[in-house]
């Protein structure tokens, strides 16, 4: 299954959550540091959120 | 003037009209929670200082918002499975929780079936509300929909789980079921109520992306309550005539939807999500008195004796060689996965275990990450290119220093890196490097954890991905129970043999 972090493409397991994808994608590490992981509406997604196949989703510092 | 006083008599009709309509209509309120995985006590979200959740608290507040005016508590999905204070009860802390919290109704998510069937069913008796999986045939305790009338509003609600269920969980936990399209079933369903409901809500657990579809595909549908991506949804989302709310996840939040109702539509809604948060003073008695108890329970689960170990077991240099401990999860997921090797990152094992008694805590202590059991097919040149890459770093003890079952190698840590590894042989005959060898590793080194990139180059070249004769199946993935975290899998073990005496066998061995 493929999705798309920040414009990257990585690939995942079906069963796998949004942490996957960041992890896979390298950007983990920015939700550690406050950034936070929203989909391609503009919605907050928790990282044990499940995935699915082309799901574009974004990291970025937090909406105010 | 007189155009004055005729802009002034339109808007004086408006008004009375409004008046009129909204006087003939009913207020209903829909309180909303999904993904819960049973986060009984506030915590803190990775990156955040502030403390959100708490089931006292979301109960507390669900409460005050039912006194307001007449609503209904629901749940869409995934509340029995995740957190040690659901796992170590098989949910019966659950259900009991949501029966104190008087929840109406909810939507079965993937992950209720991570325990099994006959667990789920047992569950679903004890609950004193309806289980809904429309869309699931095989398992009579469900229902498709409840109708239910609230301040002279007929309710219809249907339930939907995704269809994914069987990629996600361990092949027996769906033995026998099918998991049917969730389009046709609302399709279908929707014709059947027809005349006999005010408002049709789908209570869904498919994810938001695919509410959206559902939306936009199926007519008919008044609000979806969904569940599955922990999407947190501020306002409803609109899609033709479909409301679509979501609450994150975790009891973070309560969904709160009040719709106005009149002939038979919406006329009038609005949205928005409560922040669950501890207040001193604010606990709800009922839920707190059940969270105590169990906690109890908890700490005493956790000390359960569970088996004896015949020596100490090493998980204090996993980082730096074989270890007993190392070698013994490694062959406990090699088995559970019928992989022909296992290689684990030493730095997912945290601790030792002493000689003597086991309980199930050392287990936890030892695994505390939320990680599961994945196998890959890897070629033979992977298979080492993925050994090198774990001794690539030994004198400075990383985590990515493997442990294995089913092969042995030499190292030797004074040659360059990417030229270390000698003579691995896969049970017993020397590694093919054209040949494919299904490899047992955990979730986050799949994904490319500890800088393991094998993995991943094997999940990105495997094709789509099926579920055949129960067993998922993808060109190079062949198992993964993302139901079942790898501790639970040790303590099962554990208990099933109750002696155990893992050995170092020389199946790392470092040359200088």
């Amino acid at each position: 299954m493929k999705v798309y972090v920040n414009q990257k493409s990585v690939d995942v397991l079906p069963g796998m959550t949004v942490k996957h994808a960041l992890m896979s994608s390298g950007l983990f590490k920015e939700i550690e540091a406050s950034k936070k992981a929203y989909d391609e509406w503009g919605n907050e997604l928790g990282l044990d959120g499940a995935l699915s196949d082309g799901m574009k989703i974004y990291v970025k510092n937090c909406k105010t | 003037m007189k155009k004055l006083f005729t802009v002034g008599l339109n808007v004086l009709f408006i008004f009375l009209f409004i008046t009129f309509a909204y006087a003939q209509s009913s207020e209903i309120r829909i309180l909303h929670v999904n993904d819960f995985h049973w986060f009984v006590e506030p915590y803190k979200p990775l990156g955040s200082d502030e403390l959100l959740g708490g089931i006292p608290y979301l109960a507390s507040k669900a409460n005050e918002l039912r006194k307001e005016k007449p609503s209904l508590l629901l749940s869409a999905g995934d509340m029995i499975q995740g957190d040690n204070w659901a796992n170590l009860f098989l949910a019966e802390s659950v259900i009991e929780l949501m029966n104190g919290m008087r929840f109406d109704v909810m939507v079965l998510g993937n992950h209720e079936f991570d325990f099994g069937q006959e667990i789920l069913k047992k569950r679903i008796s004890e609950a004193r509300f309806p289980v809904l999986g429309a869309n699931v045939e095989g398992l009579d305790y469900l229902k498709p929909y409840i109708i239910r009338e609230l301040n002279g509003i007929r309710l219809a609600l249907i339930g939907i789980v995704t269809e994914d269920v069987p990629l996600s969980t361990h092949p027996r936990n769906v033995a026998g079921l099918r998991f049917i399209s969730h389009t046709e079933t609302a399709e279908k369903y929707i014709k059947e109520l027809k005349g006999k409901a005010d408002v049709v809500v789908v209570l869904s657990h498919i994810g938001f992306p695919a509410d959206r579809d559902l939306a936009e595909k199926v007519k008919g549908i008044d609000v979806i309550v969904g569940g599955h991506s922990h999407t947190k949804i501020t306002k409803p989302v609109s899609i033709g005539s479909t409301l679509i709310v979501q609450a994150w996840e975790h009891g973070k939040v309560l969904g709160v939807l009040d719709l106005t109702v009149k002939d038979g539509k919406i006329i009038g809604f609005e949205g928005h999500l409560e922040k669950i948060k501890p207040q001193k003073g604010k606990e709800d008695r009922v839920t707190l008195a059940i969270v105590k108890k169990y906690k109890e329970r908890v700490d005493a689960v956790l000390n359960e004796s569970i088996g004896e170990a015949e020596m100490d077991l090493d998980g204090e240099n996993v980082r730096k060689g074989e270890t007993n401990l190392g070698n013994f999860i490694a062959d406990i997921m090699r088995r559970a996965s019928m992989a022909d090797v296992t290689l684990i990152n030493g730095g997912g094992v945290r601790t030792s275990i002493k000689k003597g008694e086991v309980r199930v805590k050392d287990v936890y202590s030892v695994l505390p990450f939320d990680n599961y059991i994945v196998a890959i097919k890897l070629t033979g040149k992977q298979i080492k290119e993925a050994l090198e890459h774990g001794v690539s770093a030994v004198e400075d003890e990383e985590g990515r220093f493997p442990q294995v079952s089913g092969l042995t190698f030499k190292y030797s840590p004074t040659e360059k890196r990417g030229s270390r590894v000698k003579e691995v042989y896969i049970v017993g005959k020397p590694i093919d490097p054209d040949r494919t060898y299904i490899v047992a590793t955990n979730d986050f080194l799949a994904v490319g954890g500890d800088g393991y990139k094998a993995f991943g180059e094997a999940i990105k070249s495997s094709r789509d991905f099926s579920v055949i004769g129960g067993m998922m199946k993808g060109e190079k993935v062949i198992y993964s129970d993302s139901g079942r975290w790898l501790r639970d899998v040790v303590v099962e073990y554990i208990k099933e043999k109750k002696r155990i005496a893992p050995a170092i066998e020389d199946r790392i061995i470092e040359i200088r």
